[in-house]
């Protein structure tokens, strides 16, 4: 193919060009593209990555990859990683009352659960009690009730705090409550809070573009979840009381880049807040975890995840100044998911394990898996059973996990790594000209850049750009079954009936008291966790905690833009 | 679409409130559509989140729309949709339709539109399909 008299090229970039045009060039000409090769971050993808992609991109591996649990961590934020210490297969379940959920947490820790975050129903995780009008419908319904420190332990009755890995809830909006409920539940079990590990979500910011159960307005609530934070760097600073979360951003539409740069502007903004109060960088940052989301894309998941630990390290280094290893190594909490369909769900199963086949090759610490029926309703127990199932092959069949970062150095992921870092790095210094992540919020573009990409989404689906089985390709009609699982109206008496009986036995004016403190910590702007634990210890509810917010800072203010 | 016969009969654009009722706070599915339904001509008013049926009914009112739809998502539906019904009907409103999306199951689809409930579209559903049924059932109104 080449011309004799024309001298051969040597170097890669001159040969790749060849190749392109006169091997592959020839060959596709025949064969229509079959679709627009782009991701859904907009990112182009070649048809083949070789060593002059690293150069066009800068990679330097040294400077850019480095070695797992080393600065800047691109490899891994642990030394091991999955090699040593493999990831934490984890669940999050939570349905009906604490007697009910209760029974499926032995089950699943029986078969092999290392971690269970507890799913709340929305009353709570929107400080409502049971009882409360608003609660009408909604008790048991996506997640379990809790309305005091009674039903947390009858939730882990025969399960030790001590006995997995983790145990911890979302409670964004609820940060200090919960973290009180656990340390409380530690207290009941008689096992100090040195012997087990609480991981919180409390990362409130998000709720307000994103997942929709925000209470206050965003200043106080960001100042209540960092409360949480700083007490545990007192009192248990082996916790993870903060995952701060790319997941309901990129799913809402933000897209996974755009997504990782607010998420990391709101976690600047939680750390600004903490080193506001003497906090040093090395005493908070290794209390945050990120909850990285892609899952559009099996390559730029891994990307992602590569890229997030990079950009990380270094603004925890260059920016904060950083000194402890554990400040600039990110830990990533994940949760598997794929383009999951109504249509035929079992089709969801491969779709949720290669999604999380690509967490997992890109390095999370602790992973959870979505039930093939989640985007019907609460899972059931057999499709809980198969994500963990899924989770523990993923650990333990088919060598994923053998040796460290198995595609660091890939010609493509390198790039695609490099790529998805200028992007996230573009989104984060747009979010600071904006005003950083209030601004983001209150300003609008959060709303405006979700809703362009859900639009934006919505038209690659309907026109078929982007593929999807039995959605627009070999489309079925989608149907949810009438087996999916609905709210239980026994748990939701049982609920009302141990509410009732919890108002009644306790004592009055312990808990009156108590209420009070918390108002006055809160109004007098200290940490309000020591005075909510007391609360929580004499059996106020959830509801009445909140209430003392809602007054004193008014409830947010739903936006009605689309 | 724009430009299209988004007209209901008294020779105006179909007017659609997209509601949130109760706790429920995923509104992605509703935006999109309410943007959809704006692309296609028609007038959108979206509640944002966290609403009652009676704020949604009094909105509803207040603004004359045909059509009210409501997303929902968390399982609340056999609740929520007939009564919302009932407050449009107690309140001289019944000539306002109900339009339900999201996630039902399909015996609750079937008691739903035995409910006054005028049709379900199950999330997946494309904005087109969305679009047709309400250009073509506003029309017959």
């Amino acid at each position: 193919m080449n011309d004799p008299k024309r001298p051969f090229p040597t170097d890669v970039k001159s040969q790749a060009e060849r190749w392109r045009e006169e091997t592959f060039g020839p060959a596709a000409a025949g064969h229509p593209e079959r679709k627009p090769f782009v991701t859904d971050v907009g990112i182009g993808i070649e048809p083949l990555y070789t060593p002059a992609d690293l150069e066009r991109v800068g990679f330097d591996y040294l400077r850019d990859a480095g070695f797992p649990g080393e600065y800047p961590y691109t490899r891994g934020d642990r030394p091991g990683m999955n090699r040593t210490d493999p990831f934490v297969v984890s669940a999050y379940s939570g349905f009906g009352d604490a007697e009910a959920c209760n029974r499926r947490f032995r089950k699943l820790i029986e078969i092999g659960t290392e971690q269970i975050l507890v799913a709340l129903d929305l009353p709570t995780q929107c400080g409502y009690d049971s009882d409360h009008e608003m609660s009408t419908a909604e008790v048991g319904q996506v997640g379990v009730a809790i309305d005091t420190l009674a039903d947390m332990e009858l939730l882990f009755e025969g399960i030790p705090a001590d006995s997995i890995k983790r145990i911890g809830t979302l409670g964004n909006s609820i940060g200090p409550i919960v973290l009180a409920l656990y340390a409380a539940l530690g207290e009941k079990q008689g096992i100090p809070w040195s012997r087990y590990t609480v991981n919180l979500q409390n990362d409130p910011l998000k709720e307000y573009i994103a997942r929709g159960t925000q209470i206050l307005p965003p200043e106080p609530a960001a100042k209540l979840a960092t409360a949480a934070v700083a007490w545990c760097v007192e009192h248990a600073p082996h916790w993870s009381p903060m995952t701060v979360c790319v997941n309901h951003l990129n799913a809402g539409g933000a897209g996974s880049s755009m997504g990782t740069a607010i998420a990391l502007a709101n976690a600047r903004h939680y750390l600004d807040l903490l080193l506001k109060e003497g906090y040093s960088i090395d005493q908070v940052a290794p209390l945050l975890h990120l909850f990285p989301d892609e899952r559009h894309d099996f390559f730029v998941s891994i990307a992602n995840l590569r890229a997030l630990r990079r950009i990380w390290a270094r603004l925890m280094k260059e920016t904060y100044g950083a000194t402890r290893p554990e400040a600039m190594a990110c830990r990533t909490t994940v949760y598997g998911h794929g383009q999951e369909a109504l249509a035929e769900p079992l089709n969801n199963i491969p779709r949720t394990a290669f999604g999380t086949l690509a967490y997992v090759l890109g390095g999370a610490s602790y992973v959870y898996l979505a039930g093939y029926d989640e985007a019907v309703s609460t899972p059931n127990e057999d499709s809980a059973r198969v994500a963990l199932r899924t989770l523990q092959i993923l650990a333990h069949e088919h060598g994923f996990t053998d040796t460290i970062d198995p595609l660091g150095g890939s010609y493509f992921i390198e790039t695609l790594t490099a790529q998805v870092e200028k992007q996230v790095l573009e989104g984060m210094e747009r979010i600071e000209r904006t005003g950083g992540a209030l601004a983001v919020i209150e300003g609008g573009f959060g709303r405006q850049v979700m809703t362009q990409g859900a639009v934006r989404r919505q038209r690659a689906i309907d026109s078929g750009e982007r593929p999807w089985v039995t959605v627009n390709l070999w489309p079925q009609k989608p149907n949810v079954p009438n087996t999916a699982f609905r709210g239980d109206p026994k748990a939701t008496e049982r609920q009302l009936a141990r509410l009732a009986q919890v108002k009644a036995s306790r004592n009055r004016v312990d808990v009156e008291a108590a209420l009070a403190e918390v108002d006055r910590a809160t109004g007098a702007g200290e940490n309000v966790v020591p005075s909510v634990l007391k609360a929580v210890r004499a059996y106020a509810t959830v509801g009445e905690i909140v209430e003392l917010w809602r007054k004193r800072f008014g409830s947010f203010a739903p936006s009605t833009e689309f | 679409m724009a430009g299209t016969t988004a007209n209901a009969p008294r020779g105006r654009r179909i007017r659609v409130l997209i509601a949130k009722i109760g706790l429920d706070g995923h509104d992605v599915g509703a935006r999109v559509v309410a943007r959809g339904l704006l692309d296609a001509g028609m007038e959108v008013i979206y509640t944002g989140l966290r609403r009652t049926p009676e704020q949604v009914v009094r909105a509803a009112i207040e603004e004359d729309v045909d059509w009210i739809g409501v997303s929902t998502l968390s399982g609340a539906h056999m609740t929520l949709l007939p009564k919302l019904r009932r407050l449009l009907d107690e309140q001289g409103a019944s000539d306002i339709r109900i339009l339900a999306g999201g996630i039902v199951p399909q015996e609750d689809v079937s008691a739903l539109l035995g409910k006054g409930v005028a049709q379900v579209f199950l999330s997946g559903t494309s904005i087109a399909e969305i679009v047709d049924y309400l250009l073509a059932q506003t029309a017959h109104a």
